[in-house]
């Protein structure tokens, strides 16, 4: 993917750091991500590339540094706070609402929204569409299998017409048909002029679709920059391969 | 991204369809149900067994509110059906209340004990349910220990000549209709969806924007209204009110087997469920007076280990269409 004309940062992390008792899982994380970008993020397990994540979404409070979103200062606000300044994420195990049906999964972000239920189900249901998962629009949540929970999940982080998306690991355990289908609506949702941050550990994915990559090691970003030049990055290389 | 497609239309209609058929059976239903329930006394019907019948109804479906909808388990429920029937008993009896008057005041009085426990919601599974029985026998014992002019000590307190059970039946009515129409409104309102989201993850929910301290509280209290007005009614229904009976374990232990028997999550379930197992008690009871509550235990272990959703959870499980029209 080209790189973009872009201007402010959609998400600032800026000198986050985060233990978890004798465990440091973000060492002073310095990151942005520009709007209208995707920013991929690797590293190794225990890189810290969740936790990330978790104090950007408010789940974690971080021991020190700032958020921000959209040049807005999200630090200390609650996970719902930060929900309704625009920012929707999607989960490493898909974390949909078992016992609800998938029409209701999609409702849940938009409970607080001025508009009628009729236009909300409408526009569910579209999404549901979108995804291919619209006759099952009546089923439990539970009743779908990983791939798909993967899909509403999706749709669910989109229905809130969020201005941030993150995505924690979207292609893990999904079949390559599945992922294929998962990659062109990742490009729908950066072509859509949403900040996408995204995890994975499929690099091929990531390099697809990034227009930027930031790795991180030990709670620390260890390189930043184009593709071309992350793959080539003695420093990613190293701490991959541990060579 | 574009999200308009040409199958819209039908869905639209499919739903207005289900809706109409909702809402027709509903009303179907709710309407045989209280021409039953009113034609009670005229017919002079079981006149007690009916009485608790839709206690157990209103007691079940409030506490699918706490559980079903909310995720909660709340071992210690009786406490606001006791704190409700004493609030009922002391107004009428030391203050001269109206009977009339007084219910309201057990309805409020189970808000406020709700509130009181609210910092308990942040617990939850195995620790909020202990955390509730411990409250539950706080409660016990500071009634207890209250001066025996206020609470009557342990003979308890008597209504003196202010039983009327027919209208005190007619107004157990109003009580489990007033219970069931909110519990019908909470099913299909959007509180309704943030709680369950809540309940099956809080963390998720959180991040969806539902703010889970506020959804979790409106459940909370709404679970605690209905319980205590019960305790009331029943108060005003039997003329005494004692500790043993208003706080006792019992009343939470079939308050939960009814609601799980039925189904907890749905609102049919817990309505069904009481029904249900009421009968089957009354029936046992009628049949085997010596080993009655051993049979009934049975039924239950049995029920719960062949149909752990319960009976209409069950049901909906196998039927995922019929969601749509049975809540």
């Amino acid at each position: 993917m080209s790189a973009t004309k872009t201007t402010a940062a959609a998400i600032g992390v800026h000198g986050l750091h985060k233990r978890f008792g004798g465990l440091v899982a973000l060492d002073g994380i310095e990151l942005e991500a520009r709007a209208a970008e995707v920013l991929g993020i690797i590293g190794v397990n225990g890189a810290g590339k969740t936790t990330l994540m978790n104090c950007i979404c408010g789940i974690y409070r971080a021991d020190r540094g700032s958020v921000s979103i959209g040049g807005r200062d999200m630090t200390g606000l609650t996970p719902h706070e930060i929900a309704h300044a625009g920012v929707g994420r999607t989960f490493q195990i898909p974390r949909v609402f078992r016992k609800m049906s998938l029409i209701d999964n999609l409702l849940v972000p938009v409970l607080d929204r001025n508009q009628t239920d009729r236009a909300l189900i409408e526009r569910a249901e579209a999404m549901l569409e979108q995804m291919r998962l619209i006759e099952l629009r009546h089923n439990f949540a539970e009743e779908l299998s990983g791939g798909q929970q993967k899909l509403l999940e999706m749709a669910r982080m989109l229905m809130p017409e969020p201005k941030v998306v993150m995505l924690d690991e979207p292609f893990a355990g999904v079949h390559p048909t599945l992922c294929r289908f998962m990659i062109e609506q990742i490009e729908a949702i950066a072509a859509g002029g949403k900040t996408v941050l995204l995890i994975s550990h499929d690099l091929t994915s990531i390099y697809r679709l990034s227009h930027r990559v930031a790795a991180l090691n030990q709670g620390r970003v260890i390189a930043e920059g184009s593709v071309d030049e992350i793959r080539g990055n003695p420093a990613v290389v190293e701490a991959y391969l541990g060579a | 991204m574009s999200l308009k497609t040409n199958a819209a239309a039908p869905r639209a209609s499919e739903r207005e369809s289900a809706r109409r058929i909702y809402f027709t059976l509903a009303a179907i239903i709710g309407g045989v149900v209280s021409v039953y329930f009113v034609l009670v006394p005229v017919l002079k019907l079981n006149l007690a067994f009916h009485f608790y019948l839709m206690l157990w109804i209103t007691m079940a479906s409030a506490f699918n509110v706490a559980s079903g909808f909310s995720g909660y388990m709340p071992f210690g429920y009786v406490a606001f059906y006791g704190v409700g029937a004493f609030t009922t008993a002391i107004l009428v009896q030391k203050l001269h209340f109206p009977v009339l008057a007084a219910l309201p005041f057990s309805g409020i009085a189970g808000v406020t004990l709700g509130l009181m426990f609210a910092p308990t919601l942040r617990l939850s599974g195995i620790y909020f349910a202990i955390v509730s029985l411990a409250l539950a026998g706080i409660c016990r014992l500071v009634i207890t220990n209250l001066p025996e002019e206020v609470t009557g000590g342990s003979f308890g307190l008597h209504l003196g000549s202010r039983a009327e059970p027919v209208l005190s039946f007619y107004v157990m009515m109003c009580v489990m209709l007033l219970a069931l129409g909110t519990i019908l409104w909470l099913s299909r309102s959007r509180l309704g969806k943030a709680l369950r989201a809540v309940r099956d993850d809080a963390e998720a929910a959180d991040m969806m924007g539902v703010n889970v301290v506020r959804v979790r509280l409106y459940g909370w209290l709404i679970a605690a209204f209905f319980p205590a007005l019960c305790g009331g009614v029943e108060a005003w229904y039997t003329n005494v009110v004692d500790t043993e009976t208003a706080f006792n374990t019992l009343t939470t232990a079939k308050t939960v087997i009814y609601a799980v028997a039925g189904g907890l999550g749905t609102v049919t379930g817990p309505i069904v469920g009481a029904f249900t197992m009421v009968w089957l008690d009354e029936l046992i009871w009628r049949e085997f007076p010596r080993i009655n509550m051993l049979i009934l235990g049975i039924a239950t272990v049995l029920l719960v280990l062949f149909l752990p959703r319960g009976l209409i959870g069950t049901l909906l499980r196998r039927r995922p269409q019929w969601r749509r029209y049975i809540p």
